[in-house]
């Protein structure tokens, strides 16, 4: 048996987890509002802070889901205190964790100073609402049925048939009316954005979204919209998305949240 | 309408938190392990970002932050290595495993050294697969359709007539390090064989 020899052993370091960025001049304690408890507090360089806690330099990983969940909604909870604490926050996306202590935060705040300083100007009286429009299933079949003749045709001729013979041109439907389901989306995704538009700074339209509402999960997304609005707008947002409801949609409208879509920093 | 704010809006907190906000500079990087959660469930998500870079879901992450997580990971690896033996390099893959009930790819890290070529996974710490290199005869590289998606895949030829399928994030470069691995060890023990007479 050959020896064995290992190499590599872990090496822990000290290492600070970022939850934002804000306008701040004072180090502060936020208390142990962070993850697992942990004592949240600024690091300011200038004008600017970021709001930290301190822990290993190794992510938070876990194979428990309740528990990464706890940290995910920890991490929110710390965004939303700091903005309701400090106003415009430059939002950190989960588990980003700087390598280092203090210094190393304040060096890196000097070296990005200037574009912290422009994002948290530019989204200043602003917040994210996430905007997600649903149909039922049995609308969104009528109103391609209304529009598609060839479709409609189809489907009377399949309703004559006997249940077997009919397996050929209800695949054919099928299919057709993916097509038409797609287009339908495509379209009514430009109306609702024409609609929101005029209210909102600027909107992202989300091509996926990972986890839906559970509420509606039995009905079609149509379209879904991430929307940095001015605290001026939101409520005739409000009044757009009364409207496309009125029209038989249903409207998932939160906020306002941190501006996560909406940082354009890149890599910081 | 009023915009809300509820508990069952979790589902929006995880996109935003996990798909969207700011990401770090690679170099002062410990982790972005929230960009790629996208699309997964939360429990593949925390499956361990090894697993999700052998799904391709990394995709997200620029050709920096990929090399940087492979060189900062593979410092925490602790790899069991013989006393002579040298890692030649290293890559991101998975085996088809078609051992016990389930056919399945099974995720890790390739290590070619200059004994053998081995899949090990960080957790729980074991090696996945192994083969000597001196059991290896030959190698191909085939297009295989993985999730509706073409990829080039390697199949390695053994001594004893088995063959092995293997994935690897950059298999063209990996192969070549395999081919050459091979000859560089058949010289060797030819070396040896000649020594001994």
């Amino acid at each position: 048996m050959k020896e064995m020899k290992v190499i590599g052993e872990t090496e822990l370091g000290e290492g600070r987890y970022v939850y934002c960025v804000v306008n701040n001049v004072a180090k502060k304690s936020l208390g142990n509002i962070g993850i697992e408890r942990a004592e949240v507090y600024t690091v300011p360089y200038k004008d600017i802070a970021a709001v930290v806690h301190a822990c290993q330099s190794q992510p938070y990983q876990s194979r428990d889901a309740n528990k990464v969940m706890g940290w995910i909604l920890s991490h929110n909870d710390v965004v939303d205190g700091a903005t309701e604490h400090f106003g415009t926050v430059v939002p950190f996306s989960f588990d980003a964790i700087v390598k280092g202590g203090d210094t190393t935060i304040k060096d890196w705040l000097r070296e990005g100073y200037e574009k912290f300083k422009n994002e948290l100007e530019r989204l200043s009286q602003r917040a994210e609402y996430v905007v997600q429009i649903f149909s039922d299933q049995d609308k969104l079949v009528e109103k391609i049925l209304v529009e598609d003749q060839a479709l409609r045709e189809l489907k009377e001729k399949i309703g004559k048939m006997p249940e077997r013979a009919g397996y050929l041109f209800r695949r054919k439907f099928e299919l057709g009316f993916n097509d038409a389901c797609n287009a339908m989306r495509a379209k009514l995704v430009e109306e609702f954005a024409s609609q929101i538009k005029e209210h909102v700074e600027e909107m992202e339209i989300e091509r996926k979204i990972s986890h839906l509402p559970e509420n509606y999960k039995d009905k079609k997304l149509i379209a879904a919209f991430s929307c940095l609005v001015h605290k001026d707008n939101v409520r005739s947002l409000g009044q757009a998305l009364g409207k496309i409801s009125q029209e038989g949609y249903a409207v998932h409208f939160t906020g306002p949240w941190a501006p996560f879509s909406f940082v354009k920093l890149e890599e910081v | 309408m009023r915009p809300s704010r509820q508990e069952c809006d979790i589902n929006d907190i995880l996109q935003k938190l996990l798909d969207k906000g700011l990401v770090l500079n690679a170099d002062l990087i410990v982790s972005v392990a929230g960009v790629p959660l996208l699309g997964v469930n939360l429990k593949a998500a925390i499956a361990g970002i090894e697993t999700m870079l052998e799904y391709g879901m990394m995709e997200a992450w620029d050709k920096r932050t990929r090399e940087w997580y492979e060189k900062e990971y593979a410092k925490k690896v602790a790899v069991p290595l013989a006393m002579d033996e040298e890692i030649i390099t290293k890559a991101f893959g998975s085996v088809w495993s078609n051992q016990g009930i389930a056919n399945t790819w099974k995720p890790g890290i390739w290590y070619l050294t200059n004994n053998r070529l081995f899949l090990w996974r960080k957790e729980p710490g074991e090696i996945i697969f192994e083969a000597p290199l001196d059991k290896i005869e030959g190698l191909t590289v085939q297009k295989e359709t993985h999730f509706k998606t073409e990829r080039d895949e390697l199949y390695l030829q053994f001594t004893s007539g088995e063959v092995g399928r293997i994935y690897a994030s950059n298999i063209g470069e990996f192969k070549e390090a395999i081919g050459n691995a091979l000859l560089a060890s058949l010289n060797r023990n030819k070396d040896h064989k000649n020594e001994m007479r």
